[in-house]
């Protein structure tokens, strides 16, 4: 009978996530001009969807089969999460009142699916889960008091590239390998051993040089520097093996320029570039031809090399668009599913159609991104919008496109959904930068907008 | 300002087009490569299924079973080959591992059609959950006389449909016992007969003279004055610093193609395909879908192919008759006679006809499909005259049969492993092809494939007709 009810479930959580999106485009297509619906009701639903989604996961991870009835404790950590989502949406709407509703939603379904998963993979790293995203909320509640304080942040360019470099550097000095790549910090406070990945807050810092250096008009200079120096920090990457973090920054490089400058020629003398750089990596480093060829044939080396995207494709594929169900399929057989690989478990557990709406929560987090950077009339925030925008999608797209061979498997986070302490605080950081920059612009358009009906009204003539 | 919300809008899209590719590409892994990705024998999730889901039978053409399960006293399900041995290589075997049809099929074979409906019944009905079958081409009856005629002799017999792909038996000795396998694993595995190994699908042989079939056609493509070319055949040709005997160098007289063929003239051969040279002779090779992979379900070995355009003349002249370093196997050779047949159309081979659901309902079909051309209906109509030739007075003559007009081509492959193999492809009715064959024996004397080939064909082509 429980199995009936699995079987059920995979149509309902396909169900939850359709119409989440399609909310999404009832209010976009408010804001357009169009109407499909009540906005704020749309984004009401989309939280009750979100509510409704961890209800269900929640009551299938906790049944036990044995005894036929729920686990107790599981069901604590389900209520507890529960409040936690919930308190979240209270918590955002306080501190940046006037933020986009979407983002909100969109970044809360994802944390609520990392929940899930992680609960069905590993309970122990739901929980700590939870607490980075606990702490990465309460940074982001801050961020809007840090920025009034600290109002021309911009001025401090070059303090945000040592640091950067600073942090890259010290993973060479003192780093731990992990996952393949020597990129990571270890320390312990108290009982607690603590690791972290330096290029995830180094990615936060680089987005705001790059920002502070575009904000004025771009002449030779700045692009040989910004060049030069962007240059130095993705060979540091590549250096310490981690390609995904490297493409990343040379993306969100490339990007920033083509926003700041509008010059094709850059972006194909850049990309000309990057190409002969990969050449010469791919001749130079062999862990880079180790992924390039389990990229290329991962079913010539399965038990070694291809092993991991092997059984990334087994998962997805094996159980169609329908997947096996929740606890039903064999995530577990994937290595370091709980983090990079993570997409691969959803596919499996979820089907593939639900795996193709959460690419379609990112494609929605992307536009919303995208919009605030247009409507931003102040260049400086307008660029850091961008850029931020850009790295999370891109990022987003580095992991799933190698999860799914369309492109090599690199080891990046998918953010918010993937099991990583640094990884969620610096993308929660992000949204938080993301929605200040929608919130102080709203202030400013509208500060704008009754200046001019003042103008017009007032008939102040006195020139 | 404007400027740079353009770049902005622009670079949206482009993100925005990296995640339409990721959910296009992600269709395709799920609606295309299903079946192929997760049929793979690695994948332990088909593996983790098998307790609880009934494997799908398989069937030859007229539905006899040749695979089934049955279900045990402890709840789970045991894999019998009702016709055992003489099936073996076609069906395969599902315990250590799959091979066969078990492993090409196995995700159809573990596949739940109306998935809902099953599951829903089988929770509530405890009816039990049912993969689907598979149907195909082979029928048993012309199975069983290749199996029988070729005895305990190390071989493969493949018998094909030309006009459209279908293979109708697929004999290969030694074999095994599918039912078996896993008792007698490690003798099979390390036996130095390697009866587990299809002999019809991987095993590659040097071809012989079966070749000449593809030197006649190189020269009628590329070479003008074939009709007019003879030799003076002595029984021996001296090229570059290689000596060209005939079989028993045997003097053939004055020669053309036509009586080359007929009498499997070495000479006659070697000296065309110096006149022709090596680079048309490659061309033709590639035409004839030598190096293509066959996409057959079965595993197949790719044919091993050296002769390249400056090679040296010793090497051409040996690779034209069917010696040095080239290999095929039995399987490519069946094809080559049914691409000859089919006025030079080679089509794409197939065991599995068509798909069974569990309640009957007929699943995918294979659609006959061509794989390439390998030479103009006229070509093919000249070469099928000469292997008339072959049957009716040269020799091929033990392959005729009573009221038929039998094509053919013999051949007898020097090997490093002893005695000389013996090939015969051929088809029949040469006026109307309706079945093609290709034998090859291993280490017995010259001619041996011959008759076989032609009581397979007899056996065949009566059992068509019903």
């Amino acid at each position: 009978m429980f199995d009936l009810i699995i079987m059920l479930s995979r149509y309902a959580f396909i169900g939850y996530i359709v119409l989440f999106l399609w909310q999404g485009v009832v209010y976009v297509a408010y804001e357009q001009g169009g109407n499909l619906g009540n906005p704020y009701r749309a984004v009401s639903i989309q939280r009750r969807l979100i509510v409704l989604m961890h209800i269900t996961a929640f009551l299938i991870l906790s049944y036990n089969r044995e005894s036929h009835f729920f686990d107790i404790p599981t069901l604590i950590f389900a209520a507890v999460s529960l409040v936690f989502i919930l308190l979240a949406v209270k918590l955002l709407d306080r501190f940046y009142y006037e933020g986009c509703p979407l983002i909100w939603t969109g970044m809360l379904f994802l944390m609520d699916l990392s929940l899930i998963m992680l609960q069905r993979l590993e309970p122990y790293l739901a929980k700590r889960q939870m607490m980075w995203m606990a702490i990465g909320l309460a940074g982001m509640s801050f961020l809007p008091t840090f920025f009034r304080i600290i109002p021309r942040f911009e001025v401090f360019e070059w303090a945000y590239i040592i640091a950067c470099y600073g942090l890259l550097l010290c993973t060479r000095l003192f780093g731990i390998a992990k996952g393949g790549s020597t990129n990571w910090l270890s320390f312990s406070v108290g009982s607690l051993d603590i690791t972290f990945q330096p290029s995830e807050i180094a990615k936060f810092l680089f987005v705001f040089y790059l920002a502070s250096v575009f904000r004025k008009r771009v002449e030779w200079r700045q692009f040989l520097t910004t060049g030069i120096l962007s240059a130095g920090l993705v060979f540091l990457l590549v250096l310490q093996k981690d390609l995904g973090s490297a493409l990343i920054f040379f993306m969100t490089y490339m990007v920033m320029l083509y926003i700041a400058t509008s010059n094709e020629m850059l972006m194909l003398l850049g990309f000309g570039a990057a190409s002969g750089a990969a050449a010469v990596a791919y001749k130079l480093f062999s862990h880079v031809r180790v992924r390039v060829a389990a990229w290329q044939n991962p079913w010539a080396d399965i038990d070694t090399g291809g092993y991991q995207i092997v059984n990334s494709l087994f998962a997805i594929t094996t159980w169609g668009m329908l997947g096996s169900g929740l606890t039903k399929g064999m995530p577990r057989s994937i290595p370091v599913v709980e983090s990079d690989m993570i997409f691969a478990a959803i596919c499996e557990e979820f089907g593939v159609l639900f795996g193709m709406g959460v690419i379609g929560v990112f494609i929605m987090l992307l536009y919303r991104g995208v919009r605030i950077a247009l409507d931003c009339g102040r260049r400086y925030y307008s660029i850091l919008a961008a850029g931020v925008t850009t790295m999370i999608s891109f990022q987003a797209f580095v992991i799933l496109g190698g999860v799914i061979k369309l492109i090599p498997l690199t080891g990046v986070t998918l953010p918010f959904v993937s099991y990583g302490g640094s990884s969620v605080l610096v993308s929660l950081m992000m949204i938080g930068l993301l929605q200040w920059v929608c919130v102080y612009c709203e202030q400013q358009n509208r500060e704008a907008e009754e200046r001019e009906l003042e103008w017009l009204g007032g008939g102040e003539w006195d020139e | 300002m404007s400027n740079m919300k353009r770049s902005m809008r622009r670079v949206f899209w482009l993100l925005a087009l990296c995640f339409f590719l990721l959910l296009g590409y992600l269709g395709k892994l799920v609606l295309v490569e299903r079946e192929e990705i997760s049929g793979n024998a690695y994948n332990s999730r088909l593996r983790y299924a098998d307790d609880s889901i009934r494997r799908g039978d398989i069937l030859d053409r007229d539905g006899e079973l040749l695979a089934t399960s049955l279900l045990q006293e402890d709840g789970t399900y045991r894999r019998e080959y009702p016709r055992s041995r003489m099936a073996a290589h076609i069906t395969g075997y599902s315990s250590v591992g799959k091979s066969g049809t078990e492993a090409a099929e196995n995700f159809t074979l573990m596949a739940l059609h109306n998935e809902f409906l099953q599951r829903v019944s089988s929770i509530v009905r405890k009816t039990e959950l049912k993969g689907n079958s598979v149907a195909l081409t082979v029928d048993m009856e012309i199975q069983s006389v290749a199996g029988n005629l070729l005895g305990s002799a190390k071989g493969a017999v493949v018998v094909m449909e030309p006009s459209t792909g279908r293979v109708l038996a697929l004999q290969a000795y030694p074999d095994f016992n599918p039912n078996q396998v896993a008792n007698q694993w490690e003798t099979l595995r390390d036996h130095k007969d390697s009866p587990l190994v299809n002999r019809g699908t991987q095993g590659i042989y040097p071809p012989g003279s079966t070749f000449k079939t593809i030197t006649a056609l190189a020269a009628m493509e590329h070479y003008r004055g074939w009709e007019d070319f003879t030799i003076e055949c002595t029984g021996e040709m001296h090229f570059e610093d290689k000596v060209i005997h005939c079989y028993q160098d045997k003097a053939h007289g004055t020669v053309d193609m036509k009586a080359a063929m007929a009498v499997s003239c070495n000479c006659y051969f070697a000296a065309l395909a110096k006149e022709m040279g090596a680079g048309d002779l490659v061309k033709t090779m590639k035409q004839a879908g030598m190096q293509m992979p066959s996409h057959f379900e079965l595993e197949t070995s790719k044919n091993a192919i050296y002769l390249e355009k400056n090679a040296s003349e010793n090497e051409l002249v040996e690779t034209a008759i069917g010696q040095g370093r080239t290999g095929v196997t039995p399987l490519y050779m069946a094809m080559l006679a049914s691409a000859i047949a089919n006025e030079g159309l080679m089509m794409q081979p197939y065991i599995v006809d068509h798909v069974v659901y569990p309640d009957g309902g007929t699943g995918k079909e294979t659609i006959p499909n061509k794989l390439t051309e390998i030479c103009t209906a006229e070509q093919a109509a000249a070469l099928t005259d000469m292997m008339t030739e072959v049957v009716s007075s040269g020799t091929g003559t033990a392959a005729a049969v009573q009221g038929v007009t039998v094509a053919g081509k013999t051949g007898t492959a020097e090997n490093a492993t002893g005695n000389d193999h013996s090939w015969f492809i051929g088809f029949a009715p040469a006026e109307e092809p309706k079945v093609a064959v290709a034998v090859l024996l291993e280490n017995r004397n010259q001619g041996s494939a011959t008759p076989i080939a032609g009581k397979v064909i007899a056996a065949a082509l009566q059992e068509l007709e019903e």
